[in-house]
């Protein structure tokens, strides 16, 4: 059973800074889980450390387990794709594939087999050389398949949260070698444990306003809206507050338990599937999903309609999510 | 077209005029410093022209400085020690070079010591070289022997540059000191293009450092060995420096290179028809040697 431990590891290249603090993580055996965040936030030097290209400062990794903080990368049975391929160039595709096996002491016509069969099963993702957005989409498609065949467990780390968020059974959320969140992609866009996951996640991402809370409503600069009796009750006493509600969620149409809020047309950005229409609340802006028909003029007055279940509160000093 | 005066036509050259004015310099620079003194050498070689002597000989003897070039043992020495030194010291500054690359490729703390002391060999004059080590291997005063009654006392001191296998010894090891450090240069900059991933993928794939040395290194550096190898050769064929302020070609004429016997026939002996020939052959063999490299590196890419 390959499942991954993570306790408390630490990284540290000069003993000074840390650039990883204390990350705990469970990657079940067969998960495919995917590390995320911005460029620098260390998922790749975490991945190279689970890999054991990267020595542990401080913490242990468990794969199996079995502690392989101080194993080397090929005692460790795992299998590493890397972000430049690091395809040998001076041998061929066929003595790429098999030259893990030859290390192995595997038998020449064992290797060909097995290079022959995956060969057949992956001749489109050998194409993905230069990884336009539709080669990206196809290689997506690819690993996705890739891993209903294997079920191996996987990590994969990306900064693009669209590719997190498809491929992944559980998204590990990282900024700054903080793990910000870990969890399904649904619970990651939906309810948001960090101000940065909900800023991170969707395109375009979550509105985030500056509010305060008084008397069970939310105060946009003008704009009162209602939350609901515990959000409300959790926010009772903090400042400065975040507000936040995922385009989408901002509706045209009302329906059934929705509350009212009036808004004032600023921007449209029409998509061609929907619009993103840029709009005034209060003394605040966001930006609503709308349907491509979507025609008012900037300076016109609408209402918009969000479920209560959909808003969000934010402690703005910690950024922690207050549900 | 017809009225315009050779004024106006390199005023407003056409396309093909102005390439043609373009490439003029190059060509003539070329054609100064390489075809002429080229050109010049060939014809030499079909005169007796010996300027010592009241003789003063400038007679055209067609191609009877060939054939007593291939009837002369002097030329056949020659030519069989400079193609011996090329054979021991290139492949030995390339494995020497190789290793003090490696060496240079490590993470040292600080670089610039290690770079320093490999650039330090390759910055100092051939003749510097040659000096230098005639000292270290000198019977009496040297350092190599000296170290030697160090290490078996009693022992006879070895004559090094009076024995024509130990004087051919002692050359061979200071050209291979002295030119291993340029095959190092080359040889680091190759090192440092190989992609890092590329041996952490073997690593993740559970190459030993030995396999990773042999199935990625040696490969992905085969370029830069080719280079170095080319450049080295054609410079040890040219050997003169190290051996003429070593041995001046002894003892006998047991280390004379083919250009030190140009250069003794030529210059000394003042018989420039007869040392142009000998050019020519030697010239022939830079040009066979360069010849099949290049076909290697044609074939390579």
């Amino acid at each position: 059973m390959a499942q991954v431990e993570l306790r408390g590891v630490t990284k540290s290249y000069d003993g000074r800074n840390t650039v990883i603090h204390g990350i705990d993580l469970d990657i079940r055996h067969g998960e495919f889980v995917v590390f995320v965040g911005p460029s620098g936030c260390g998922k790749s030097t975490l991945l190279r450390m689970i890999a054991g290209l990267e020595p542990i400062s401080g913490g242990e990794v468990r794969i199996g387990g079995q502690v392989v903080n101080d194993l080397p990368p090929r005692s460790r049975d795992i299998a590493m794709v890397f972000q430049d391929y690091a395809l040998y160039p001076h041998k061929s595709l066929y003595d790429n594939m098999a030259f893990g096996l030859r290390l192995r002491k595997t038998p020449e016509d064992a290797i060909r087999e097995q290079v022959m069969n995956a060969a057949t099963c992956s001749c489109s993702t050998s194409r993905c050389r230069t990884l336009t957005p539709q080669l990206r989409n196809e290689m997506r498609t690819e690993i996705k398949r890739l891993h209903q065949r294997l079920g191996a467990t996987i990590i994969y780390v990306t900064h693009d949260q669209v590719e997190a968020m498809t491929l992944a059974d559980r998204i590990a959320v990282l900024s700054a070698g903080h793990k910000m969140q870990y969890d399904t992609p649904d619970a990651i866009y939906n309810r948001p444990a960090a101000l940065f996951v909900a800023g991170f996640t969707g395109a375009p991402p979550m509105n985030l306003v500056d509010c305060t809370v008084t008397d069970g409503a939310a105060d946009l600069g003008g704009v009162r809206v209602p939350l609901p009796a515990d959000l409300a009750a959790r926010a009772a006493g903090r400042s400065p507050l975040k507000f936040g509600v995922r385009p989408e969620n901002l509706r045209l149409a009302s329906a059934a338990g929705d509350i009212a809020v009036p808004a004032e047309v600023s921007l449209l950005e029409p998509l061609g599937a929907e619009t993103l229409v840029t709009l005034k609340l209060g003394s605040t802006e966001m930006v609503a999903r709308c349907p491509a028909s979507f025609r008012h003029p900037p300076g016109t007055a609408v209402t918009l309609h969000v479920n209560p279940m959909h808003l969000h509160l934010f402690d703005a000093a910690s950024g922690a999510a207050l549900h | 077209m017809a009225g315009r005066t050779m004024i106006e036509r390199l005023r407003d050259p056409s396309e093909k005029s102005l390439g043609v004015l373009l490439l003029a310099p190059a060509f003539l620079l070329l054609l100064l410093i390489v075809v002429y003194p080229i050109a010049t050498l060939i014809f030499n070689s079909f005169f007796d022209m010996r300027l010592s002597g009241g003789s003063g000989g400038f007679k055209f003897v067609g191609v009877e400085n060939y054939l007593l070039v291939l009837k002369d043992p002097d030329f056949w020495n020659a030519t069989g020690n400079t193609v011996l030194i090329t054979l021991v010291t290139v492949p030995g500054a390339l494995v020497v070079g190789l290793g003090l690359a490696l060496l240079a490729n490590l993470p040292f703390k600080r670089q610039w010591p290690v770079r320093l002391a490999l650039l330090l060999p390759w910055a100092l004059p051939l003749a510097f070289a040659g000096l230098i080590f005639a000292w270290f291997f000198h019977t009496e005063y040297g350092v190599v022997n000296d170290v030697v009654r160090r290490v078996w006392p009693g022992s006879e001191p070895t004559m090094w540059l009076l024995r024509p296998n130990w004087a051919f010894a002692a050359i061979c090891l200071t050209i291979v000191w002295k030119t291993s450090s340029f095959m190092a240069l080359i040889l680091l900059a190759g090192l440092q293009m190989i992609p890092k991933s590329l041996y952490e993928a073997a690593e993740v794939d559970g190459a030993s450092r030995w396999q990773q040395f042999w199935q990625i290194t040696i490969p992905m550096l085969m370029p830069s060995i080719i280079v170095a190898l080319i450049f080295r050769t054609i410079t040890a064929l040219q050997t003169f420096d190290i051996p003429y302020t070593m041995t001046k070609g002894g003892p006998g004429n047991a280390t004379e290179t083919l250009a030190m016997l140009i250069h003794k026939t030529t210059i000394d002996y003042l018989d420039v028809g007869y040392g142009s020939t000998l050019a020519v052959f030697m010239f022939l063999l830079s040009l066979v040697v360069t010849g099949v490299y290049l076909k290697r590196i044609g074939r390579n890419a």
